[in-house]
C-alpha cells in the first residue's frame, strides 16, 4: 500500500516538473557495465595511440587500407539440410562477391589452403545440428585471424514471411554497433571486412551487426527517407540471426595448435565473475 | 630467493607490433598502477614487421637486452643507457627466433634454420638441419641449442660445425607410427651447466634430455595441449609451461609429472618468467599475469595495450623507471609541505575543546525538579490513582446493570 502510495507523489511531483527536467537513464545492465580497462574511451591519449598503431599493423589493416576487394566464400558442413543451404544462399546475396559452395567432405586445413589459392580472402563455414544452423566459423584470409560464433535463432527468409526476390543486388551498407572493447573491435572489423568498402546508396540496403550484452544481432533492412527527410522508414528483408563468440583464433583454422587470442571454454566461471560484465 | 614483504621486479615485455616496455611490479599491490609502464620505444614511427619475435638478456648482471625482430633485425638495449647498437641477420631466410652472447660473441637464429655466430673479422653460419622455433644459449658454458618443426633438439658448441647431442625420437606407437616432433620452445636447466635441456612442443609434450646419459628424452610429460613457451621456475627442478589454450601450468622436471597450474590468462601464453616468489607471463589476449608462487593465487592483472610476445623479468638488479628519475626531484619539494600539514594537525586538537565536552545535561536538570516538589508529586500521583480506580469501578457497574446472564 505504502509503495503504491508513493508512487502516486512520485507521479504527481513529476506532472508539477513538468517537461523541462531531462530524463533519467534508466540502470539497465548495460549501463551499469563493469568498467573494462580495453575499452578505448577509457584509455589515456598514450595508450590509444597504441592501440591505434596495433590496429594499423594487424592482418586486417589491408582491407581498411582499401587495398584490395573482399571475395568470400561460404561453405557448409557435410550434406547440410534446406535450412542452412538456403541460409548459405541468402548469406551470399547479402555479401558481395561472395559464393557458395559445397564441402565436399573437404576439411577446414584443405579449404583454407584452396581459397589461399583462389584469391579468397574470407571464408565463411556454417555448422548444422539437427536440421539448424548453429555454428558460424570465419576465417580471414591468408593470415587470420579466425573467429568462431555459436549461431542462434536463425530466421531465413521464408520463415520471416518475406521473398527473397525483393533483396536487390546493390551493395549494402554496414552498421558495425557497440563494439568497444579491443577484443569486440576485432571482432568488428572481422564482421566489416567481408564487406565491399564502398556501399551503393542507391540500393538503399542496410546489413546491421548490432553487439548487446556479447551477443551479435544481425539484421537486414530497406530503408526509406520520410519527406521532411528526418527520420527513415525500415523494411525488413531478413534472414536474421544471432551470434556469439566462442574463440577468437591467431592466424588460420587450427584449433588443436593454433594460439588463441580469447577463449572461453574450460574458464567461463572465472571469466564471467558478474551479469555485467560483457567482453565484447 | 627470499620473499620480501615490500620488494619490486622489473619486467620488460616486446610486443608483436613492436613497442618495448618497462613494467616496474611491487609486491605491495597498492603501488601498481598505469604508471609503472614505460614505453621505451617511440610507438608513433612502428613499422611494420618491426614486431619483437625474442629476447633475451646479453650478459648475467641482466644490464643488456637482446632484441630479434621480425625484419631480421638485431638490437642491443642497455637498461640504463639506450639503444647501443643494431646488427642485420639478413644471412638467411625468416624472422630471429634466438639470441644470445657467448663470451661477448653474439649468436643468433633465423627461422630457416641457420644460426650465425658473429666473429669480430668472420662470421660464421651453421646449418641446424630444418626450420627452427628457437635457439638458446647457456649461460654457464659455450653451448647453445636449437629445435624447430620437425626438427629435434640440437646442442652445438660454439666454433664447431657437428652438434654435441643431438635428440632422439622416442619408439613408434603401439602403432607402429611415427611420433611427431614439433619443438616451441627449449630451455637449459640452470645449474646443470648446459647438460639438462627442457623443451616442448605444440604436439603437446614435455622432454626432459640430458645430454650425458642417453639421446632419448630422460622424462616425457605429455599433455593434451599445445605448449607455447617453457621457462624455468623458481626452483631448478620445476619448469613453468605455457599452452595456446591460455593455460599455465607448472611441470616437476625430474619425477616427470605435472604440478600446479595458473589460472587466469583468456589468450595463448607467449612468455612465462619466474623471480622474487612471483610467477609472470604474458598472454595474447593483451594481458601480464602476476601469480603468486606459494599459494598460485592471481595478484596481478596488468593490460598491456598491444598483443606482448616475450618477457624477461630482471632478478639480479634493478632498473629504475625514466619518469621517476625527474618525478623524484618534485618529490623532494613537496615533503615540507606535508610535515606543515602534520603540525597543524597536532595544534587544532591542542586548542579545541571538542564537541564532546558540550553535552547537554537534561538529565541532571529533571532530577533537580523532582526533587524539589516530591510531596506534591506524590500527592498528585495518589490523587490520580483514586481518580483511575473509581472509574474502573464504576464501568464494571455498568457493564453489570447491562449485563444479560446477571439481571436473569
Amino acid at each position: 500500500m505504502a509503495r503504491g502510495k508513493d508512487k502516486k507523489k512520485r507521479k504527481l511531483e513529476k506532472k508539477q516538473e513538468g517537461d523541462d527536467v531531462p530524463k533519467k537513464i534508466p540502470h539497465t545492465l548495460e549501463t551499469l557495465r563493469e568498467k573494462d580497462e580495453t575499452m578505448l574511451v577509457n584509455a589515456d591519449t598514450e595508450e590509444q595511440e597504441e592501440a591505434q598503431k596495433d590496429m594499423e599493423l594487424d592482418e586486417l589493416s589491408t582491407y581498411y587500407e582499401n587495398s584490395y576487394e573482399p571475395k568470400v566464400l561460404i561453405t557448409y558442413s557435410d550434406n547440410p539440410h534446406s535450412k542452412t543451404r538456403i541460409f548459405g544462399r541468402e548469406l551470399t546475396r547479402i555479401i558481395p562477391n561472395s559464393l557458395s559452395r559445397y564441402r565436399q567432405r573437404s576439411s577446414v586445413k584443405r579449404i583454407v589452403q584452396s581459397a589461399i589459392r583462389e584469391d579468397v580472402t574470407d571464408v565463411i563455414i556454417i555448422n548444422e545440428n539437427q536440421r539448424q544452423p548453429n555454428g558460424f566459423l570465419l576465417i580471414h584470409l591468408p593470415a587470420g585471424p579466425t573467429a568462431h560464433f555459436r549461431l542462434s535463432s536463425c530466421k531465413i527468409t521464408p520463415e520471416l514471411g518475406k521473398d527473397h526476390k525483393e533483396i536487390t543486388i546493390h551493395r549494402p551498407e554496414v552498421v558495425l554497433n557497440n563494439f568497444s572493447t579491443r577484443l569486440g573491435l576485432t571482432v568488428g572489423r572481422m564482421l566489416g571486412a567481408l564487406f565491399h568498402y564502398e556501399p551503393q546508396f542507391r540500393g538503399r540496403r542496410a546489413v546491421t551487426f548490432h553487439n548487446q550484452r556479447d551477443y551479435i544481432f544481425f539484421r537486414h533492412h530497406r530503408y526509406e527517407f520520410t519527406k521532411d527527410g528526418k527520420r527513415a522508414k525500415l523494411c525488413e528483408l531478413g534472414p536474421r540471426f544471432t551470434l556469439k563468440l566462442i574463440s577468437l583464433q591467431q592466424g588460420t583454422f587450427d584449433s588443436k595448435r593454433g594460439d588463441y587470442e580469447w577463449i572461453i571454454a574450460g574458464r567461463r566461471h572465472q571469466m564471467e565473475t558478474s551479469r555485467r560484465k560483457f567482453f565484447l | 630467493m627470499v620473499v620480501n614483504e615490500d620488494s619490486q621486479l622489473d619486467i620488460f615485455v616486446g610486443s608483436t607490433i613492436g613497442s618495448f616496455k618497462h613494467v616496474k611490479y611491487y609486491t605491495d599491490n597498492t603501488k601498481n598502477n598505469k604508471k609503472c609502464i614505460e614505453n621505451l620505444v617511440d610507438v608513433k614511427s612502428l613499422q611494420k614487421g618491426e614486431g619483437i619475435t625474442c629476447m633475451e638478456w646479453g650478459n648475467k648482471e641482466q644490464t643488456e637486452i637482446l632484441i630479434g625482430k621480425k625484419n631480421q633485425q638485431i638490437q642491443v638495449y642497455h637498461t640504463l643507457q639506450g639503444n647501443k647498437c643494431i646488427y642485420t641477420a639478413d644471412y638467411a631466410e625468416g624472422h630471429v627466433v634466438g639470441l644470445g652472447k657467448v663470451n661477448n660473441t653474439l649468436v643468433s637464429a633465423v627461422s630457416s634454420g641457420t644460426v650465425r655466430v658473429w666473429g669480430d673479422d668472420a662470421n660464421e653460419d651453421i646449418f641446424t638441419g630444418g626450420k627452427l622455433d628457437r635457439m638458446r644459449v647457456c649461460s654457464d658454458d659455450t653451448l647453445f641449442a636449437t629445435g624447430g618443426e620437425e626438427n629435434d633438439l640440437k646442442v652445438w658448441r660454439v666454433g664447431e660445425s657437428q652438434p654435441t647431442f643431438s635428440a632422439k625420437n622416442l619408439a613408434h606407437d603401439w602403432l607402429q607410427l611415427r611420433q611427431p616432433v614439433w619443438v616451441t620452445d627449449l630451455v637449459f636447466v640452470p645449474g646443470e651447466g648446459g647438460r639438462v635441456v627442457a623443451v616442448c612442443s605444440r604436439h603437446g609434450y614435455v622432454r626432459l634430455y640430458d645430454t650425458r646419459s642417453q639421446r632419448r628424452p630422460v622424462q616425457n610429460v605429455t599433455f593434451d595441449l599445445a605448449a607455447t613457451c617453457i621457462a624455468p621456475s623458481i626452483s631448478t627442478r620445476l619448469a613453468l609451461v605455457g599452452f595456446a589454450r591460455g593455460q599455465l601450468r607448472q611441470v616437476e622436471l625430474r619425477l616427470g609429472r605435472p604440478d600446479k597450474g595458473y589460472k587466469g590468462g583468456a589468450g595463448a601464453v607467449t612468455g612465462a618468467g619466474a623471480g622474487g616468489g612471483r610467477v609472470l607471463s604474458t598472454s595474447l589476449d593483451r594481458h601480464l599475469y602476476v601469480h603468486r608462487y606459494s599459494d598460485k593465487e592471481l595478484v596481478h592483472k596488468q593490460y598491456l595495450t598491444s598483443k606482448p610476445s616475450c618477457i624477461l623479468v630482471q632478478t639480479e638488479t634493478e632498473t629504475p623507471l625514466r619518469k621517476a628519475k625527474s618525478e623524484r626531484e618534485v618529490d623532494d619539494v613537496t615533503e615540507p609541505a606535508d610535515d606543515m600539514d602534520a603540525i597543524f594537525e597536532t595544534m587544532e586538537t591542542v586548542g579545541d575543546p571538542g564537541p564532546v565536552s558540550k553535552r547537554p545535561k537534561p538529565s541532571l536538570e529533571g532530577s533537580t525538579e523532582v526533587v524539589e516538589d516530591t510531596e506534591a508529586a506524590i500527592a498528585k500521583l495518589l490523587r490520580s490513582t483514586e481518580k483511575t480506580r473509581k472509574r474502573r469501578e464504576q464501568r464494571k457497574r455498568e457493564k453489570k446493570k447491562k449485563s444479560v446472564f446477571h439481571n436473569a
